[in-house]
């Protein structure tokens, strides 16, 4: 009995953890899906990380922030990445650098985005952050799910010989936050200041992960939507 | 480098400055950037809106520094994109940097510089329109459709995913206002479907990237839908034309039951039915036609059993060849006498209820009564019936006076009014005979016929009709007994002489007229009523023939009797037969004679079945129905003598 309550456990948790395993039934021939598959489900996940942010930063700058000029001084904890900034060089950076710049965002924006939803629901002086805090929830536990994803991909992509196994940082993702901007995470005093800038960041960086994946698939697989 | 570069021009404005005029000049106003746009998030252009220039050249310059950087560079080009504008190349973008741009307007006198602005690149793509837009009509099963591709703008990289554009069209007919809009994703095709026959088609595309602006609509692609025969349309017409038809079906079948419809829906309201009622007649507004329609040969039953209880008194004409008519009472008329009740007023001698002259009355009164009943008649008739009872009253009580009393020289004479005869086309033989022969006919001439005046009045009323007249002198009287010399015994007989001159016919009109002379009244006949049978005969019997008289008259005639009315042929000639009964009236005798009194004195009956064969008991009336009477020919079907036609 209590085998069999602990199996049923396992397998209704294991569809869950499990992003990319196929889902088949009885009889059915299951395979695993297709990198494509897998690419169009993470640029789908991505490109809705993205549109989350885009109106969390929208919400924000109406509410606090008139006026838009208050951008100048800030530096997203992001910034030590060095991530391609025109076409050329996304092109030239090739597809297992490009894994990695992925990864490496996506890696850098687990803690914060747990922070920021920490933060928001802890100030109630608003009702505006509790509105938002579940945005940042819902983005905070995409952004995890995107990141298993595009590790899948690259599983994938390693497994079809599409990229070589020259690649380090899967092992360790939060050794890429610079250490500056995570301790000022840490120190948890998050105002809204901090909220909007780190919102700002976070929208350009998911932006920037949309981006890359999309080259990254058209690059490896060439296909009518590209 | 580039500021030591642009403060030149400004130390040189300052010089001007100095050695202006006194004139009103100022510094340039403060130009705006107004936006920046990039087409494929490679190069991006931005553009100012310049102040007031402030009345001197002014010159503008854009500079910008870039995110996390304090280098400020100048606009690289100023003129590729047009008039106050800076692009930057691919060189100087860079993407997901923030730009910090600011324009300076600068003039003699000073210089301003605008707001910065905040750019980054990647949410400031504007691509351009979709290129290469192409409609085409293509068929399905359903019907034609449009087919629209088209390619993306030719500097978006779409093919490396740099850039992603989702895209747009809208669809419109010619003449319309509204366009349909459709959502085509990341796809470069789509189809149109439902497209209206022969219709003129507008199609345009544009596109955006999935954060960015739209673009601009492409140019307008015209494409016309070709008459095709939509299979929507086929099938209502199916159903239009079944419908058709079933609706034929049905009015025919209606058509055809018709009149059981017509039955169940509008049931008949009945109608009267009159029997030999004619509507038509009644409505071309004749009513006399009408009513002579009505007049049933049937009708009255003259052959049923109560013709022999109606006091009818039916003129029978025997042969023409004897003209002897005996007028006599129906024989009926002598059973009911027979069967006699006493009445008060009865001067009877006693003989028997025959001369009761109260039920002769009752008698009459029945069968007219009874006539009433049977007959349908008109109001005239009715009358004249009624007239005629009350007068057969008072002709009953004269006739009945002048019955008993022996003296008869008062020669009244009752003109049965309802004795008709058949005159017309009379045949000329009873003049081939002696001549003195008359047919005789029941007259009953009523006490106020009798006055010369009167007769006169008939006298002058002509027959049209073979009514003879002669000279107008018509005399009836009873036949007396004196005038019986031979048969004083013999009980009065009562017996008229008509005397009128029955012409019938029209030729011999002044042959009977000659033959009916004062004088010539010796010679005629006398007739004897006898009775009246069931084929509407009036038998008449000479009165020679009778027992109770015998006389010379028979000399006069011939030795044939011919006293019986066979009845009127077609030809409205009365056809008189021979007497067979003769011989019964010498058997029975007295009786008979008292009889035939009786008879006699029954008052005149008129049983006018039709309207033509009235006659009533007035004498005017009587004129007065001679008239019809004569116009319809005084025969009627039922074999009525109109006696008082032949007085006329």
């Amino acid at each position: 009995m209590v085998w069999v309550a602990v199996l049923a456990l396992v397998y209704l948790d294991f569809p869950i953890r499990v992003g990319t395993a196929a889902i088949c039934a009885h009889g059915q021939e299951c395979h695993a899906p297709s990198l494509a598959d897998l690419f169009d489900r993470v640029i789908q996940q991505s490109s809705r990380v993205h549109g989350i942010s885009s109106e969390l930063h929208s919400d924000y700058e109406q509410y606090f922030f008139p006026s838009k000029n208050h951008i100048g001084k800030r530096k997203c904890h992001t910034y030590s990445i060095l991530t391609p900034a025109d076409k050329e060089n996304a092109q030239r950076l090739g597809r297992e650098e490009l894994t990695e710049v992925i990864l490496r965002l996506l890696g850098a924006w687990g803690d914060p985005l747990s922070q920021l939803h920490r933060s928001m629901t802890q100030d109630q002086n608003q009702d505006f952050n509790h509105y938002s805090s579940n945005k940042a929830l819902e983005m905070s536990d995409m952004v995890h799910e995107l990141r298993s994803g595009v590790t899948k991909v690259a599983e994938k992509m390693k497994l079809l010989g599409v990229i070589s196994n020259a690649l380090g940082y899967m092992s360790s993702p939060e050794s890429l936050a610079p250490s500056s901007v995570s301790s000022s995470y840490e120190r948890g005093d998050f105002n809204s200041i901090d909220h909007h800038d780190l919102l700002y960041c976070f929208r350009r960086d998911s932006n920037k992960v949309k981006n890359y994946l999309r080259i990254l698939k058209c690059t490896t697989l060439p296909e009518l939507d590209c | 480098m580039r500021r030591a570069v642009g403060s030149v021009p400004l130390l040189l404005m300052l010089f001007f400055i100095g050695h202006a005029k006194e004139t009103r000049y100022s510094p340039p106003g403060k130009p705006k950037l107004t936006s920046c746009r990039s087409p494929e998030k490679e190069t991006f252009t931005c553009w100012w809106e310049p102040g007031s220039d402030g009345g001197l050249p002014t010159t503008y310059a854009l500079y910008y520094r870039k995110e996390n950087s304090d280098a400020v560079y100048e606009c690289p080009d100023y003129h590729t994109a047009g008039e106050n504008s800076c692009f930057f190349n691919k060189n100087d973008t860079s993407i997901w940097v923030n730009y910090n741009i600011t324009v300076v307007a600068t003039n003699a006198l000073g210089s301003n510089f605008s707001d910065p602005v905040d750019v980054d690149v990647v949410y400031i793509v504007q691509p351009h329109t979709p290129e290469n837009v192409t409609v085409t009509v293509m068929e399905d099963k359903d019907g034609p459709f449009l087919r629209v591709s088209w390619e993306p703008p030719r500097k978006a990289d779409t093919r490396s995913g740099w850039i992603t554009l989702i895209y747009e069209l809208r669809v419109k007919l010619e003449g319309e206002e509204e366009w349909e809009e459709h959502r085509a994703g990341q796809q470069k095709m789509f189809n149109i479907f439902s497209l209206r026959s022969g219709g003129m088609y507008l199609v345009q595309v544009r596109c955006k990237p999935d954060h960015g602006f739209w673009s601009e609509w492409s140019s307008t692609t015209y494409i016309k839908v070709p008459d095709y025969f939509p299979r929507e349309t086929s099938v209502w017409i199916l159903i239009a034309v079944f419908s058709a038809f079933i609706f034929f079906i049905l009015t025919w079948i209606l058509n055809l039951k018709s009149n059981s419809v017509k039955h169940c829906l509008l049931p008949p309201v009945p109608g009267p039915k009159i029997k030999g009622f004619d509507k038509q007649l009644l409505k071309n507004g004749r009513s006399e036609e009408v009513f002579s329609a009505l007049v049933v040969p049937g009708f009255p039953p003259t052959t049923s059993s109560d013709c022999e209880d109606l006091l009818v008194e039916y003129l029978e004409v025997y042969t023409p060849e004897e003209q002897e008519l005996i007028l006599e009472e129906g024989k009926d008329l002598q059973e009911g006498c027979l069967k006699s009740k006493g009445s008060p007023s009865d001067s009877d001698s006693g003989r028997g209820s025959c001369d009761s002259h109260t039920l002769l009355m009752e008698k009459c009164g029945e069968g007219e009564g009874k006539e009433e009943k049977h007959q349908e008649r008109a109001q005239k008739g009715k009358r004249q019936q009624k007239h005629q009872t009350g007068w057969e009253e008072g002709d009953v009580s004269h006739t009945r006076e002048d019955v008993l009393s022996p003296d008869m020289s008062e020669g009244r004479v009752k003109t049965w009014p309802s004795v008709f005869s058949p005159l017309p086309q009379y045949s000329s033989r009873p003049l081939d005979h002696q001549g003195s022969l008359e047919t005789a006919r029941q007259l009953c001439l009523s006490d106020s016929l009798f006055p010369p005046p009167s007769t006169s009045s008939h006298l002058s009323y002509n027959a049209k009709e073979g009514l003879a007249l002669g000279s107008g002198q018509q005399e009836f009287y009873l036949g007396k007994k004196q005038t019986h010399p031979s048969n004083p015994q013999s009980q009065p007989r009562w017996h008229l002489q008509a005397h009128s001159d029955f012409n019938i016919s029209s030729m011999d009109r002044k042959q009977a007229a000659s033959g009916l002379q004062l004088p010539g009244f010796r010679s005629t006949e006398y007739v004897e009523v006898q009775r009246v049978n069931q084929e509407d005969m009036v038998i008449l019997q000479p009165l020679f023939s009778s027992s109770c008289q015998r006389d010379g008259h028979l000399q006069i005639g011939q030795g044939e009797d011919y006293s019986k009315v066979k009845g009127v042929d077609s030809g409205n000639m009365l056809l008189l037969q021979r007497e067979v009964e003769v011989k019964r009236e010498e058997e029975d005798g007295d009786r008979y004679s008292c009889d035939i009194q009786d008879r006699v004195t029954e008052s005149c009956y008129t049983t006018s079945t039709a309207a033509s064969s009235q006659v009533t008991g007035k004498p005017t009336s009587c004129a007065g129905t001679a008239m019809p009477v004569q116009e319809e020919m005084v025969l009627a079907a039922n074999g009525y003598v109109d006696a008082a036609t032949m007085l006329l």
